[in-house]
């Protein structure tokens, strides 16, 4: 018996490269792929509105400020508008809702920290714990100028003519 | 003076970071301090899960110490710890509410029925045991995202008077029980019952002379 290779078979006259040959091809070609362009554009477009609609521009830029500076509790290291877990869902409709009721950027983000703590915002208050992130680079910094001014002022100033004789005469050394 | 002090500094700083990490290696990230934790209930008005007419309110969790647990069906470790919490239901009247809420349930479209939910409750519970007096229904999850619920399952410690002692996350097994959840749970059950017998004093009373006077009377 003998084994057939498993090659479909195609006819020349429905493969790209013939429909190239001819210009109607082309033309369609092009056309597909404008058309194929355009539903991919028009559909990440619909998916990236999510099913919010807003009532001026304000509302959507507040909606979307707050879902980016907002910190998924169940994921870490996410906003609640990249995440796609549930309680993430549940608080971009909270967020949504409470925009919708009029509450300012301010009120949402109080009303998520009273829920899940200062951890669900991005950007963390002054607090005795935190204090030290502002601090300390600049603590790191003074301590350090004050290290590098001091060491200059022990260091004694080097003489560097009696070091350029002592290389020289090493160099003679050498030379002999 | 100088050279120890060049030796020295740089071994503080680097055994305080060396600490520091070394604790970071032991700390959960998923743990966060919870904000309802010695507060009361949010305010929830909320059907029970098989019985929608019935409506619950903080008001019924209270004269009793409750622990209500947050689950659904589609939670593995919810499955897990199951038959544990209807062991200690079972063997220490434990006293355990249900908080359910549903993933699939998307409160804007709706795509699954009610129905369908209570056939996967019941299904579960009859398979894992059931440890729940009852099951409130959240069903637009708002109650689980006021008391600040980042998934399931999570539980929360209710003292008598309606007040949040703990917000556990994670499920509850024979260690979680015995180090951190029980001993709490027991001792606000004492003091519930010592709030309850001041009032129950004379009675307590007259029975223990009843007790008595029937030993005596053995005697």
């Amino acid at each position: 018996m003998k084994l057939l290779p498993a090659v479909s078979y195609v006819p020349p006259q429905y493969t790209s490269v013939n429909r190239l040959k001819n210009g109607f091809g082309l033309l369609t070609l092009a056309l597909s792929m404008v058309t194929l362009l355009w539903v991919i554009t028009a559909f990440s477009a619909h998916a990236a509105q999510d099913k919010f609609s807003f009532e001026s521009p304000e509302q959507r830029e507040s909606f979307l400020r707050l879902t980016a500076e907002l910190r998924c509790p169940m994921c870490q290291n996410q906003n609640i508008a990249d995440s796609d877990a549930m309680i993430a869902h549940d608080m971009r409709r909270k967020v949504y809702s409470l925009l919708k009721q009029g509450k300012t950027e301010q009120e949402v983000i109080a009303f998520m920290k009273s829920r899940y703590g200062d951890f669900v915002h991005y950007q963390p208050p002054v607090t005795a714990a935190t204090l030290w992130l502002w601090a300390g680079p600049v603590l790191f910094i003074f301590i350090a100028l004050i290290v590098v001014v001091r060491r200059k002022s022990v260091t004694p100033p080097e003489d560097m003519a009696a070091k350029l004789a002592k290389a020289d005469e090493m160099l003679e050394r050498e030379k002999e | 003076m100088k050279k120890t002090s060049l030796v020295a500094i740089p071994l503080v700083l680097f055994s305080l970071l060396v600490i520091f990490l070394f604790k970071g290696l032991f700390s959960d990230p998923r743990e966060l301090d919870s904000q309802v934790k010695d507060k009361t209930l949010p305010t929830f008005s909320l059907p029970d899960l098989m019985q929608p007419d019935v409506t619950y309110t903080p008001e019924d969790l209270k004269g009793q110490v409750t622990i209500l647990n947050v689950w659904g069906v589609w939670c593995v470790t919810c499955a897990v710890e199951m038959p544990y919490l209807t062991q200690l239901k079972n063997e220490q009247d434990v006293h355990i509410v249900g908080l359910y809420f549903d993933q699939d349930l998307d409160p804007d479209f709706g795509t699954k029925t009610l129905s369908r939910v209570q056939q996967e409750v019941t299904e579960m519970l009859s398979r894992y045991g059931n440890p729940y007096a009852y099951n409130i229904f959240d069903v637009y999850r708002d109650t689980s995202l006021d008391l600040g619920v980042t998934g399931a399952p999570e539980h929360f410690v209710i003292d008598a008077n309606g007040v949040i002692r703990m917000h556990h996350i994670g499920d509850i097994n024979e260690r979680v029980w015995n180090t951190k959840v029980g001993p709490l749970y027991n001792k606000l059950v004492a003091q519930a019952a010592k709030a309850q017998g001041a009032d129950a004093h004379i009675e307590v009373n007259a029975v223990m002379s009843d007790d008595k006077s029937a030993q005596g009377g053995l005697q």
